[in-house]
């Protein structure tokens, strides 16, 4: 079994070898180009992918760190590191599997890596050149819940279950928002730990466990609570508080930010939830990747040995993530507030992670079967400026998405239950194709997507129209439902027309953009400002923002 | 291409002068030894005391890759002149797959034990698990772990909570390494067939004992793949993570020889258990050619096996295997480890690795 399993995945890497090699070709390209004019980590909201890329510092040396996005609330104190030194300290942001993914890959374009578990680390080590792994600090992955509701729930001041939050789930009385299991450390545990717990908490998740039809069944239950995807931990705190929703799973450092701003803005608090039969723990390894490069290894160490000291270890802490051997100071304590259900002192004892191949089927599992499905709209600009380069590039972007043998190269399958709508636009809708489940009629859409031919000029508002109206025969309650839209210029100024629908729609469609060419990022930014979405650079490298969206869906 | 080419030929080029300008610069001519060392031997190779006495005494330089205890021998050997694996079991595999080495010895030693909290010891010492002696003359209490009991605990899954640690989630189970990857894990493997058989296991015997191992190695769930990142998580994460875990003695050791003032603070709660019986982790050293015959009798030189004591832990021939406690003071250790028993030979090894891993 093992044997089948390895040839399985070795296939995949070599797809995905194909695949990334392309995709980071472009990035090192294109970063090179924008990264130094960036210089700083600008945020046009927090809505825009922009933010993915942070440089700090400044100077000839570069330490270049792919990164979890929680680490990004460290960044004031690798700045300080990065000014005193004078290094210049490059931050990219990806999901914990990504960097798994991009691991495995020959051509690797950073010095080191800092995901926020470990597990993903060493999958993704298959050339074994990760050294000097060391935990920066740890963070367990728990319930938020609006304390009122908390309240409620009789959720206070006493021990929770996973099964006491699925009960609550199943009798409609919560709802949480979670990031995608396939994508990102903190939905990929927590849901690990669903499974768990519905097992009835064996020592260890087996193959043969995954069978279970009365677990799968009440897993998918639990996962139609979830109220919205991300493909990011950070963003879905972000989300979380711009929006309004019950409850989110999450980093604990990251509900205790949001604690923060919720009472520095007069709401409700989170109260957080530990429980008891499915916690995990984020560990938060920083490795360097050998490539060869001696002063590049000499600079990590360098680094590595800041942030493991103890005075920037105690700064860490006051982030509210758990460092040092001994716990949280009596000093920090007072971070972990007792009365939003932190747990300071609480042993962390975690569930059994189970082995690298029931993981990986644990995570399968999720993408074709079990989670919500999704409906997404794709509205794909076919004006005339994206003749040549830019159809050929969006085509070759629709091609991972939709052919499913590339998209489970990154856990980015469909399920027979998701609903695919295309609406091609120029000036006006060209037409509109739907594809439900994830068979021959998904496919087809992609002839659709090769076959036209860009001409003509701009309107996406027009299109967005189309699909509010096309959603009205759907039941979005069964339903991740999100518009993808990609677009390479200025559209005719349609936007207070398209904000009445939206609003009049009521159902609060999330319109996520990938920019390309010429595309007026403030007419994204708008959109994503509107709908609580997010923009997708995807100028540099339209593939791998048309995978990235995909992942928040 | 050829832009790429006359850049390595340049490359070279200073290479070679610089080792050129280095040994001549050198009154005695100083010899590179180029081989595969198990990662767990890589804070001694970097301690400089041991590579600048290696230099004045033995004019040796010693260049390491780090590789996996049996990996390394089955590994291109192409322009190596040692190997230093972590077991016996890899010097039998070498004799088996290559044949006889040049020349062979152990250098030193360290045992197999298993770490953790002072809560989960004083559980276990309730279960008569767990025994605790005084150590030697002002030095810390010594605990062992009778194995026996420990692993009909794991097959009986007795949970935490029964054993008075409701804070605990979940059975007892023991976290090692993967057997099948790293060396300290694989040892652990060896260990517990010796266990269940009453004895040494051997190639006869083990087929009756597969299952069992498998289904104890199953409980751990997911496995990493190097002792120190286990010992690393182990004190990292506190007690709830990996409550019982496999590592070697010379871990500990090192670690509060080389990092003090975080060892100071752990001190009072990390708790070495040595399993009844144990079995030995040898470092030993195979020769592939005449030149590293010499680093044998380099690396066995009193003052080298002193520092290999007192600064990371490692047993060594010249105390013969009873050790001065006075370098760790306050750490509970065995002056002598007497309970050891003998690893199962390569092939009980190999049945039980090929087991498994399939």
């Amino acid at each position: 079994m093992h044997e089948a399993m390895n040839s399985r995945r070795s296939e995949k890497l070599r797809w995905l070898a194909i695949l990334i090699a392309v995709v980071l070709m472009t990035m090192i390209y294109g970063l090179s180009g924008c990264g130094s004019s960036d210089g700083g980590s600008e945020e046009s909201g927090g809505t825009s992918d922009l933010a993915a890329q942070s440089t700090l510092g400044s100077g000839s040396k570069t330490l270049r760190i792919l990164s979890g996005s929680e680490n990004k609330e460290l960044e004031p104190i690798i700045e300080k590191y990065a000014k005193k030194n004078h290094v210049k300290i490059e931050m990219t942001y990806q999901g914990s599997l990504d960097i798994m993914r991009q691991l495995g890959e020959k051509n690797f374009g950073y010095d080191a890596v800092w995901p926020a578990s470990s597990i993903w680390m060493n999958a993704g080590d298959t050339l074994h050149r990760v050294k000097h792994a060391e935990s920066v600090c740890q963070s367990p992955v728990v319930f938020g819940i609006r304390k009122p509701l908390a309240e409620e729930l009789g959720f206070v001041d006493r021990e929770v279950s996973v099964n006491d939050i699925l009960e609550a789930i199943l009798a409609g009385r919560l709802k949480f928002c979670m990031t995608s299991a396939t994508q990102s450390n903190s939905g990929a545990s927590a849901y690990i730990g669903f499974i768990h717990a519905l097992l009835g908490s064996p020592d260890v998740i087996t193959m043969d466990d995954l069978q279970d039809q009365d677990m799968r069944k009440k897993l998918a239950q639990l996962l139609s609570g979830i109220d919205r995807s991300s493909g990011s931990s950070d963003w879905l705190k972000d989300m979380f508080l711009k929006g309004d929703y019950d409850a989110m799973v999450n980093y604990e450092c990251l509900m205790i930010n949001a604690d923060e701003q919720l009472q520095a803005a007069k709401k409700d608090p989170l109260y957080i939830i530990y429980p008891y039969d499915g916690l995990s723990i984020a560990d938060s390894p920083l490795a360097y990747v050998d490539q060869g490069d001696r002063k590049a290894e000499e600079r990590f160490l360098d680094f590595q040995e800041y942030l493991l000291s103890d005075d920037t270890q105690d700064r860490i802490q006051q982030t509210g993530r758990r460092t040092t051997y001994t716990g949280i100071s009596d000093k920090n304590k007072v971070i972990f507030r007792k009365e939003w259900g932190f747990q300071p002192d609480r042993v962390l004892s975690p569930f059994k992670m189970p082995e690298a191949d029931v993981l990986d089927e644990c995570l399968n599992l999720y993408q074709t079967v079990l989670r919500k499905p999704s409906l997404t709209v794709y509205c794909l600009d076919y004006s005339g400026s994206m003749e040549g380069e830019g159809n050929k590039q969006l085509v070759a972007a629709m091609e991972q998405v939709l052919i499913q043998k590339n998209a489970a190269e990154n856990y980015l399958q469909a399920s027979p239950d998701d609903v695919t709508i295309l609406i091609p636009f120029e000036s006006s809708v060209i037409g509109t194709f739907t594809a439900e489940g994830n068979g021959k009629e998904l496919e087809d859409l992609y002839d659709t997507v090769d076959k036209l031919e860009p001409m003509g000029g701009t309107d996406m508002y027009n299109a967005m129209e189309r699909g509010l109206d096309l959603l009205d025969e759907y039941d979005l309650s069964k339903y991740t439902t999100a518009f993808i839209v990609m677009t390479d210029g200025e559209s005719e100024d349609y936007y207070n027309e398209f904000r009445e629908a939206w609003e009049e729609d009521g159902r609060n469609i999330p319109v996520f953009s990938i920019m390309y060419g010429d595309a007026d990022s403030s007419q994204l930014d708008q959109l994503a400002q509107l709908t609580n979405a997010r923009v997708f650079d995807g100028r540099e490298d339209l593939i791998g923002a048309f995978r990235k969206v995909r992942g928040y869906n | 291409m050829k832009a790429k080419l006359i850049g390595l030929i340049v490359v070279c080029g200073v290479i070679g002068v610089a080792i050129g300008y280095k040994t001549s610069s050198d009154r005695n001519r100083l010899t590179t030894l180029k081989g595969y060392v198990g990662g767990e031997k890589i804070g001694f190779l970097e301690d400089e005391d041991v590579a600048n006495m290696l230099q004045k005494k033995y004019h040796l330089t010693l260049d390491y890759s780090k590789a996996g205890s049996l990996d390394m021998v089955t590994a291109d050997k192409e322009g190596k002149d040692f190997l230093w694996p972590s077991s016996q079991t890899a010097l039998e595999l070498y004799k088996q797959e290559v044949g006889k080495p040049v020349r062979s010895d152990t250098i030193f030693n360290t045992p197999i034990v298993i770490y953790t909290r002072k809560a989960v010891s004083d559980a276990l010492k309730k279960e008569g698990v767990v025994s605790v002696s005084a150590g030697l003359s002002g030095s810390a209490d010594v605990y062992t772990v009778d194995l026996e009991k420990l692993v009909g605990m794991v097959e009986d899954g007795t949970s935490w909570s029964s054993v008075g640690l409701p804070q605990l989630y979940g059975n007892v189970t023991v976290s090692s390494t993967d057997p099948t990857k790293s060396n300290s894990g694989n040892m652990f493997a060896g260990l517990l067939a010796n266990t269940l058989a009453g004895g040494v296991a051997t190639e006869s015997n083990i087929d009756e004992y597969l299952p069992e191992i498998e289904s104890i190695f199953e409980k751990s769930g997911y496995m990493e793949s190097s002792s120190a990142d286990i010992f690393s998580e182990f004190l990292k994460m506190g007690m709830g993570a990996k409550p019982l875990v496999v590592g070697y003695e010379n871990q500990l050791l090192e670690f509060a020889s080389q990092q003090p003032s975080k060892w100071d603070k752990v001190k009072d709660d990390v708790v070495m258990l040595y399993p009844v019986p144990t079995v030995w982790s040898s470092h030993v050293l195979i020769a592939l050619d005449d030149q590293a015959s010499g680093a044998v009798d380099a690396l066995q030189d009193e003052e080298i096996q002193d520092l290999a004591w007192k600064k990371h832990g490692f047993r060594t021939d010249v105390s013969g295997g009873s050790a001065d406690l006075s370098a760790y003071d306050g750490i509970g250790i065995e002056e002598t480890v007497t309970q050891v028993g003998q690893m199962p030979n390569y092939k009980t090894m190999k049945k039980i690795i090929d087991y498994l891993d399939q």
